[in-house]
């Protein structure tokens, strides 16, 4: 007898391109029940596993490679890092750019994102904040290792001094001391801030007196009290306000330590937007690199979905169009300009001494990317993992052909130069990815990668059956009657 | 104090519970959510939070010791820097911007810990932790001669349990 009855698809196993976990009108994530999923669902990863353990000494051996270096750094010199004259900037820098670059978009998506109400930042906000929180750290260390005599660094800090000696506060690089400092501390305050709900969350689950001490402390006594969520809300709004401009004035005050000077190559005024594009645009790649393994490893797809993952792919392509078109403003300008210092320089860069960095930079950045006008690729988690790293690496590349080849190839033609890496800069860049991944791996198993809270505000709350309410609003007749 | 506290599944049954106890003046409400609800919070009828003052205030003091400080350094050690003015204000506008986040951001903080009254050193009459997890509490503030009218309230509006608080 034919029957009419659609096939069960739920039978057999369907992979995230087959079936996306599609949302619908008031419904995020279809495949969460409850509250009492999320918080069993996120705090079920809070437990270190062999493979975890793993790749975590993995990450603090990268760093010990890289503080063996320092150390080394520190005994012989900072001639060691394969600086000569005029290239007196080179891995260092390269690498402080980067890694402020890559704090930016965590804030775009914590602060920026949560002002425009954008839904899909629910699922990848904390991991992003953490990952600006631990990236800002790491770029922090560099001008310190640049020094060569990292102890003195407190001279850049305005403090009374028997000698009267202020910082020049009209230096660019006393500038970045104030922003980096500022960035730091808001993120972390801002990372705190949402944290502490679902630190309360972990101290009510948690039976281990002494963790459960732990969260207690953390959570500062957080009770999800109706006076508690209103300022809460507020001040979370505002952080998230203040957070905004900052994460605009980091990137543009750093571009600043390249515009300010005459260099060729660095004095232009596209800088601080061109900056500001480049590093969310940067940040969105590592927090793809991030992401999609904590995903699959921790089994959150049914949280991290492929639309969040499409949205942000888009926001991911918006950014890299818009550096390819500082980098073609830039040749432009050059070429349209007719200053022959420069257009000499940009040939020097494209065809010349540092094509291979500049064709690196080129292609990671404004060819790969284009690939995410195909929704096909959006979605496709294993494309848009490598596709990261590959941004990871031309970004790495573009503030490297930015820095070195200006200061190989500046106006004297006796004065230019080349520059290599010793295995000094190399092991410490190294040991930066060790450092930032050590403390993210830390972070991973210890507290929740997904904002508990948040996650439960999306999701819609229990309500009472038609039939409970008629029952009970019978019952309160009754009473109400009675009293 | 004493009161009486509910423990309820459902934040329309919440709702309708806090509207009855604001409605009859039963005591002072608190009510704990897991997530923050709207329509809960309008309903206890709270005023705008002055944490935004904290903010304004934190602000204006960071972008003027900002603007003071680059001032005062520059023209206390008078020395022409790149051809620009003592008190150049260009350059000083980002150490003001930068400062003003800086001691905004935190006096948001200090504003949020006074005004929730963080940190908490004690434990919170009325608070279980089922309550940051998926269910919802009210605790009504209330003398033990209307503790039985509060008890029959949260039960009509479907509270799960309902015990005495002290």
């Amino acid at each position: 007898m034919a029957t009419t009855a659609p096939p069960v698809s739920g039978r057999r196993l369907i992979s995230d391109s087959e079936l996306p976990n599609v949302p619908r009108a008031g419904v995020r994530l279809p495949a969460v029940r409850d509250f009492e999923q999320v918080d069993r669902d996120i705090t079920s990863v809070l437990h270190p596993t062999a493979a975890w353990l793993l790749m975590l000494l993995v990450a603090v051996g990268m760093l010990a490679l890289g503080i063996s270096a320092w150390m080394y750094q520190i005994y012989a010199g900072v001639g060691v890092a394969g600086y000569h004259p005029p290239v007196m900037w080179a891995v260092y820098i390269v690498c402080f750019v980067f890694w402020i670059g890559i704090g930016h978009a965590g804030t775009l998506i914590s602060a920026i994102l949560y002002l425009f109400r954008a839904g899909f930042r629910t699922s990848i906000y904390r991991a992003s904040e953490v990952m600006t929180v631990f990236a800002v750290m790491t770029a922090g260390l560099f001008p310190i290792l640049h020094l060569g005599r990292p102890w003195k660094f407190f001279w850049l800090i305005p403090y009374p001094h028997w000698r009267l000696i202020w910082p020049n506060f009209k230096s660019p690089l006393v500038w970045d001391v104030f922003a980096v400092s500022t960035y730091l501390t808001i993120s972390v305050t801002f990372l705190f801030i949402g944290l502490i709900p679902d630190l309360a969350v972990l101290r009510d689950r948690e039976i281990n007196p002494i963790r459960k001490r732990i969260f207690g402390v953390l959570s500062l006594g957080w009770r999800n009290s109706d006076r508690e969520w209103r300022h809460f809300a507020r001040a979370y709004l505002f952080l998230a306000a203040l957070a905004t401009p900052l994460v605009l004035s980091v990137h543009s005050v750093v571009s600043f330590d390249f515009a300010m000077a005459l260099t060729p190559g660095w004095h232009a005024t596209i800088f601080p937007p061109y900056f500001v594009a480049g590093a969310i645009f940067s940040g969105l790649g590592m927090v793809f690199t991030i992401i999609i393994p904590l995903r699959r490893f921790f089994r959150l797809e049914h949280y991290i979905t492929l639309n969040d993952l499409d949205a942000a792919a888009k926001m991911c392509l918006f950014t890299s169009l818009v550096v390819a078109s500082a980098y073609l403003s830039e040749f432009f300008v050059a070429w349209f300009g007719g200053d022959a210092v420069d257009q000499a320089f940009f040939w020097n860069r494209v065809f010349g001494q540092w094509w291979w960095a500049a064709w690196i930079m080129l292609i990671c950045n404004c060819v790969l990317p284009l690939s995410l006008f195909s929704q096909r690729l959006r979605r496709n988690m294993i494309w848009l993992f490598i596709l990261s790293l590959f941004i990871n690496l031309g970004m790495w590349f573009e503030r490297f052909v930015i820095i070195v080849p200006s200061l190989s190839h500046e106006f004297e033609p006796w004065q230019w130069s080349g520059y290599s890496p010793t295995w000094v800069d190399i092991s410490i860049l190294i040991g930066s990815f060790g450092w930032f991944f050590m403390w993210f791996l830390l972070f991973v198993r210890q507290l929740p990668i997904l904002a508990i809270t948040e996650v439960k505000e999306i999701l819609p709350p229990r309500r009472r059956s038609p039939a409970k309410v008629g029952k009970l609003s019978g019952a309160g007749a009754g009473a109400g009657g009675v009293a | 104090m004493q009161g009486v506290v509910g423990a309820f599944w459902e934040v329309d049954a919440t709702l309708a519970a806090v509207e009855e106890g604001k409605r009859h003046r039963y005591g002072d409400i608190t009510v704990f959510m897991p997530t923050p609800d709207h329509d809960v919070q309008a309903a206890l009828e709270e005023g705008p939070s002055p944490v935004r003052l904290y903010t304004l205030i934190g602000g204006l003091c960071g972008v003027t010791f900002g603007y003071w400080i680059a001032v005062y350094t520059s023209i206390y050690w008078p020395l022409v820097v790149g051809g620009k003015a003592f008190a150049a204000w260009i350059p000083f506008t980002i150490i003001g911007f930068e400062l003003m986040v800086l001691i905004g951001g935190l006096s948001t903080v200090l504003g949020l810990f006074i005004n929730a009254r963080l940190p908490k050193l004690q434990m919170t009459v009325g608070y279980d932790p089922r309550f940051s997890g998926a269910e919802y509490g009210i605790y009504v503030a209330c003398g033990a001669d209307r503790a039985r009218d509060v008890e029959a309230a949260l039960r009509r509006n479907g509270a799960a349990e309902v015990r005495i608080a002290a």
